[in-house]
């Protein structure tokens, strides 16, 4: 450890030393200055004197109910007219002792009201905190037709009441622990007791514990914290704004990862196939749910490959074309200037162009973009020959279809490989093409999520509901997923 | 990691910028939609013509079309594919490639020649050339052929060959003939191959007789193409020797169980009435050879031909349909008609050839163990020529297609 | 963290096994049998199925007897170390010939077919280092990667022999002996060495999820690569007739060349080089991986995915030895075939050899 670090942690253990003193004043004097009383406009710093003693109330203004401040603190303290316990006094729901300053201060911050008595070594925290967080809304980035339309919001309790409306169990944990030191942020894991593997549980504890910064406000940057690596195309965290969604992965054992401050969660560990089930599969009836998985997969297929098969194949491979074919798009790119490769990795950058900035405009200018990219972009292009219409279609439809993916995070895996593809195809047609695609394919299977193969449970194979490419009837599902190592594998 | 990412990006680069070495942009490319090949005085040198398709024409629906021409030909000496195709580059900007070829013209003067089989020796070897392309034999010089062939109804000239040779086909007017089979055939060196005979020129001197026993240039027809695939070339080991008429063709495919059984336009004789014909649509149910093949004596060849008709037009007006009687005398007639014709072909096939052009010697070899005895015994030279053959036709169904009844011409004259 | 230890089972090595010699039904194999066994290309290789199983039906047997972690702890178990390392090179140069031999054929093949215009070497440069890179992922990956594509070379052979059919005539397996009922047996033991891999999978016996699953997945991956082997060379004499069968090196692509799939699809082969490629790419991966295993196993190399890259190079250079194709197969794969066949097939009878004397001296 570094000298200057010796130092700054000496000071910050000397503080969280500090006991409450029988001083009133002392006590106030410490509190007012930490709180920087004056400058902070919402830090209140209130007197109160009753028949029987004096008390000291502190506070943000801004983060309590200042009706139950009234009602059921500062009311009943102005009434007491014997020297009796501030417990016995207070009405609030919730109220703890505390006994040192560092508690007092963590309760402040927490939006906690903290009340000194004069002569009393310890402190009373009356929790009836109020933060201010939108209101429950529809889900956005993962809409479904069939199913519950509710999502998580930035409020860790609102969120685990939605979870734990879901599921009504005793058996449901909501463990919170800290990560970060300035300052600490508790992140709360929810799993299920009698399901979750301990090895996997505890992997993921250690390893929050073992973040070594100073803060981290949401699951967001918590996950690239936590994840093996981070530097990999492949998220081995699903990222998932549905309570249902998230409710129906801790049944099956897996364990979410929830932060205050975040209007999503993650779920951990994840197989490759998490990224393209939507929960919608399970809400659709199975001919349904299986034909929407079918055509997800077409999709996933066509961005992955559509351009760079193209590519190949107009470059090198052209006695594959039948001959009509082959004519109609020879006569399209008689009058192109670029060649093939170009061509295609213009307009897939011009796509991406159009896919950022309809991200980032602010949504009265959304409509321009429409008129922008389909007209400038497509129409004008082709018409001053500098694309030939089939590349338009071809990246039309290639980026179209990378967003039936069922997660965003997924989404960018096949955006990026995408090009990996099309410059591989440029390089030597079918051969190089296919060998990024093994190679890419290899790197995939070999990833592991908290000790999760990805691509299980189809390699290696173990039991579980066999839920991969399509899912069962949903009576036929007998097993949880075995990869996880659940306590209790039978459904039944 | 920043390094790794550069390096690779080095690496990609220059790659991207000039390509690799197979890389070939499309419009940098000629396709050749079919191949013609003459004789020329020079041993070892052929004449060749390409027939280039132009993809600016009849692509797209709107916007301007070309004045360019939609195809273009080029003839070029050189003794086989390849060099054939490099010397043709030289008049040509763009790159000949032959993979998408659908059709291989020989002139019939070529084909009849011994250095024929020399030639398409070659043709395996060319990676470009695919063995599935369709061999056909023209009367006059195949370049000729090539440029009188204007298509007037498709704007695209390999749709052309296409459509022509699917519909002779199907019609049964000539045989399927891929590259391949020939080699096959050839290799096999026991039974005659058959290649579509085709023709631009008309020859005029022919008359109207029926409808199937003409050749290609025979058929008198009116109109703008000039273009007739009728009738077909044999080959001899390697070596055209003779022309079948369409009819003789028809035969051919229908002994051949190799060859898809199409459905055939054919017409008979009527037997109550002889000056009239009756015309109906062959279906082949069911072709069986038996050779009953003794080592010393004569070998009996058995052909079992099960086959369906439907009549659509008896011009004669005798109520088939309806009497019971005169349906059994069409059979037998019609049997024996069939009978005869195939009979008579076998005949030249035997005394002719020499051999048979229906590919039978397959069903002899389950007989022999192994290629040494096979080989021996020799089907071609001792065992088909002084065979028996007996045909059976039999016919299973007599359809009389959507008619009721014959319309009563008698009473409608009235 | 590893939450399952050792997960691979049957399936993994079936599918690993389909590719590394069930795909042999797809390169110039069929050309070497049918050389002189004609249209009998098919029978050759049940007869070389017949000759290996008895060796290969010992090593098992061996292996289970004294559970020992794989081929070469058995080879030192039983001979000693010096005897047990010196078959074990013989066995490893044996593997490693055919390997290189193999893989020229295959570039050629890519080369000849595909990019007729790029000098080999750097399309033998692309395919060794796409084999190093899936490689070094290790067993598990491999074993893994091997069932993932595996739809896709399912889909490929079915569609391939659904093309096929449609050329082919039945007749032509007729005569059934081919070339002659001696060549055919003559030559089904001298290319037995073509399923030398089944015996140097047996390094692998451990690494599976228990060793009942590498005999299942062993038993019925061989099954099922002989009998797709099988049924592919019948589909090639069915296709060309036995004159034209030996003149074809490539008949895995000639054959889906001649075929039009109506009239739009007319030249199929290419789209049939992409199972093609994939399976070749997994199957030098296999083949490199456990030949260096092979070899690490023998000289108690620990991390010996260091070898990859020397071992590969090395058979890259000395496979670019024979000046063309033609050679290669015919004299050079042939020749080693010829030599390799007797070590492989006597091995094992060896080990059991010294395997009953020391039970004798035991007792």
């Amino acid at each position: 450890m570094f000298p200057w670090q010796k130092q700054k942690t000496a000071a910050v253990q000397k503080r969280k030393e500090r006991k409450i003193s029988r001083n009133l004043k002392s006590n106030v004097a410490y509190i007012e200055e930490q709180f920087s009383y004056g400058i902070n406009f919402d830090f209140v710093s209130q007197e109160i004197v009753s028949p029987a003693s004096r008390y000291h109330l502190f506070f943000y203004s801004t983060t309590i109910d200042t009706q139950q401040l009234s009602d059921h603190i500062i009311s009943p303290l102005l009434e007491a007219k014997k020297d009796i316990p501030i417990s016995r006094i207070l009405t609030v729901p919730s109220l703890a002792s505390i006994e040192s300053m560092n508690g007092a201060e963590k309760g402040l911050t927490a939006g906690s009201v903290i009340i000194f008595k004069e002569g009393s070594p310890e402190a009373f925290e009356a929790n009836i905190q109020d933060f201010k967080h939108r209101s429950i809304e529809k889900a956005d980035n993962e809409r479904t037709v069939k199913g519950p339309k509710d999502s998580l919001t930035e409020s860790l309790t609102t969120n685990i009441s939605m979870i734990r409306k879901k599921m009504p169990s005793k058996d449901l944990i909501a463990e919170s622990i800290e990560v970060g030191v300035r300052p600490a942020d508790p992140v709360t894991l929810v799993y299920v007791r009698d399901l979750v593997n301990n090895d996997v549980l505890e992997n993921i504890k250690k390893r929050i514990q073992s973040i070594t910064v100073d803060n981290i406000r949401n699951v967001e940057v918590l996950e690239q914290f936590l994840e093996e690596r981070p530097r990999s195309l492949f998220p081995t965290m699903l990222y998932t704004e549905r309570p249902d969604n998230a409710a129906n992965y801790v049944s099956e054992g897996f364990i979410a990862i929830m932060m205050d401050n975040s209007s999503s969660c993650l779920i951990a560990p994840i197989t490759i196939w998490g990224f393209f089930h939507s929960p919608e599969d399970i809400y659709l009836r199975w001919a349904f749910g299986n034909f929407s998985r079918l055509i997800r997969a077409v999709a996933y297929l066509i961005t992955l490959f559509v351009s760079a098969t193209y590519v190949a194949i107009t470059n090198y491979h052209v006695q594959l074309v039948p001959i009509d074919l082959l004519l109609a798009v020879a006569s399209s790119r008689e009058r192109v200037p670029l060649p093939i490769t170009y061509e295609v990795l213009l307009m897939e950058l011009a796509f991406e162009l159009i896919r950022e900035a309809g991200v980032r405009i602010p949504s009265p200018l959304g409509p321009t973009i429409g008129i922008v990219g389909a007209l400038i972009l497509g129409q004008a292009a082709v018409e001053a020959n500098i694309v030939s219409p089939i590349v338009v279609i071809l990246v039309a439809l290639s980026g179209l279809s990378s967003f039936t993916a069922a997660n965003y995070s997924i989404n960018h895996t096949l955006r990026i490989s995408r090009f990996i593809f099309i410059l591989a195809a440029s390089l030597m047609g079918a051969l190089s093409l296919l060998g990024a695609i093994i190679i890419w394919l290899a790197y995939a299977v070999s990833l592991n999520s908290f000790g999760v193969p990805y691509f299980s449970p189809a390699t290696p194979h173990t039991k579980s509901s066999d839920d991969t490419y399509f899912r069962k009837l949903l009576k036929n599902i007998k097993w949880r997923p075995v990869f996880l190592k659940p306590k209790d594998v039978d459904k039944k | 990691m920043k390094k790794i990412i550069v390096i690779l990006f080095l690496i990609f680069l220059p790659a991207l910028l000039g390509g690799c070495f197979d890389q070939k942009e499309l419009e940098e490319q000629a396709f050749v939609v079919s191949i013609g090949v003459d004789k020329t005085d020079t041993r070892g040198v052929f004449r060749f013509s390409f027939q280039i398709a132009n993809p600016e024409v009849g692509s797209s629906a709107t916007g301007t079309s070309t004045k360019e021409p939609a195809q273009a030909v080029i003839s070029v000496l050189g003794s086989d594919f390849l060099t054939a195709t490099n010397a043709a580059n030289a008049t040509v900007a763009k790159e000949i490639t032959l993979n998408q070829a659908r059709v291989v013209i020989i002139s019939e003067k070529l084909a009849r020649s011994k250095e024929f089989i020399h030639l398409m020796q070659s043709a395996p070897s060319t990676v470009d050339l695919k063995l599935n392309a369709q061999l056909v034999v023209s009367k006059e010089n195949a370049e000729t052929f090539i440029r009188n062939n204007k298509p007037r109804l498709e704007s695209r000239p390999h749709k052309y060959y296409q459509y022509m040779l699917d519909r002779a086909k199907e019609t049964g007017i000539i045989p399927d003939a891929p590259l391949v089979r020939f080699f096959q055939i050839t290799e096999g060196d026991a039974d005659l191959f058959i290649a579509p005979y085709a023709t631009t020129i008309r020859d005029d001197e022919t008359e109207i007789g029926e409808e199937d026993h003409y050749k290609a240039g025979e058929i008198p027809v009116k109109g703008e193409s000039q273009t007739q695939f009728m009738g077909s070339a044999v080959f001899r080991e390697g070596q055209m020797i003779s022309t079948l008429t369409g009819e003789e063709n028809r035969f051919c495919l229908m002994f051949d169980s190799t060859l898809a059984q199409k459905d055939i336009l054919i017409s008979f004789n009527d037997p109550l009435m002889k000056e009239y014909q009756v015309a109906g649509r062959l279906d082949i149910n069911n072709v069986k050879v038996k050779v009953d093949y003794k080592k010393e004596k004569q070998t009996t060849i058995n052909v079992f031909v099960d086959f369906n008709i439907n009549i659509h037009a008896i011009p004669s007006t005798v109520d088939y349909i309806q009497s019971l009687e005169k349906q059994r005398i069409l059979k037998n007639s019609i049997e024996k008609q069939i009978k005869n014709r195939g009979e008579r072909f076998i005949n030249k096939t035997q005394e002719k050839f020499k051999a048979e052009p229906f590919y039978w010697s397959l069903h002899i070899r389950h007989k022999f163990l192994d290629i040494k005895q096979y080989e021996k015994a020799d089907w071609m030279n001792k065992i088909y020529p002084n065979a028996q053959v007996r045909l059976h036709f039999n016919l299973e169904g007599l359809e009389f297609g959507k008619m009721l009844r014959e319309t009563d011409i008698e009473e409608v004259r009235d | 963290m590893e939450l399952l230890k050792k997960p691979m089972r049957a399936r993994e090595l079936i599918a690993m096994i389909f590719m590394l010699i069930g795909i042999k039904g797809g390169d110039t194999t069929p050309s070497l049998f049918a050389d002189e066994a004609q249209n009998a290309l098919w029978i050759a290789p049940i007869v070389s199925f017949v000759v290996i199983l008895p060796p290969f039906i010992t090593l098992m047997y061996l292996l289970k007897k004294y559970q020992t972690r794989n081929l070469a702890e058995l080879l030192h178990h039983l001979l000693g170390t010096k005897l047990g390392t010196i078959i074990g090179i013989f066995l490893f140069v044996g593997a490693f010939i055919s390997m290189a031999a193999d893989m020229r054929n295959i570039v050629e093949e890519i080369n000849y077919l595909y990019f007729p215009n790029s000098p080999t070497i750097i399309i033998y440069l692309i395919f060794i280092v796409i084999c190093l890179f899936v490689a070094n992922k290790g067993l598990e990956s491999i074993g893994s990667l091997a069932w993932a594509v595996l739809p896709v070379i399912v889909l490929t052979i079915i569609s391939v022999m659904f093309v096929d059919f449609q050329a082919t005539v039945w007749q032509r397996i007729f005569p059934i002996l081919g070339g002659g009922a001696s060549i055919v047996i003559r030559d089904g033991f001298s290319l037995s060495s073509v399923f030398l891999e089944f015996f140097l999978l047996t390094i692998a016996y451990q690494a599976f999820h228990d060793t009942k699953q590498f005999r299942i997945g062993m038993y019925t991956g061989s099954i099922l690569s002989v009998l797709l082997i099988v049924l592919f060379y019948m589909i090639y004499t069915m296709v060309f007739d036995y004159n034209t069968v030996d003149n074809i090196a490539y008949l895995y692509q000639e054959s889906t060349e001649i075929v039009p799939l109506g009239h739009f699809f007319t030249n199929i082969s290419t789209f049939f080089m992409v199972g093609w490629l994939l399976s070749n790419f997994l199957r030098f991966t296999i083949f490199l991986y456990i030949i260096c295993w092979l070899y690490g196993a023998l000289f108690q190399i620990k991390r010996f995915e260091g070898l990859l890259m020397p071992i590969s190079f090395l058979a890259m250079i000395l496979s670019m030895i024979p000046p063309n194709f033609i050679t290669n197969e015919m004299i050079v794969r042939k020749t080693s075939f010829h030599w390799i066949s007797p070590i492989y097939l006597c091995f094992p009878f060896l080990l059991l050899a010294a395997s009953l004397w020391r039970e004798r001296r035991k007792l």
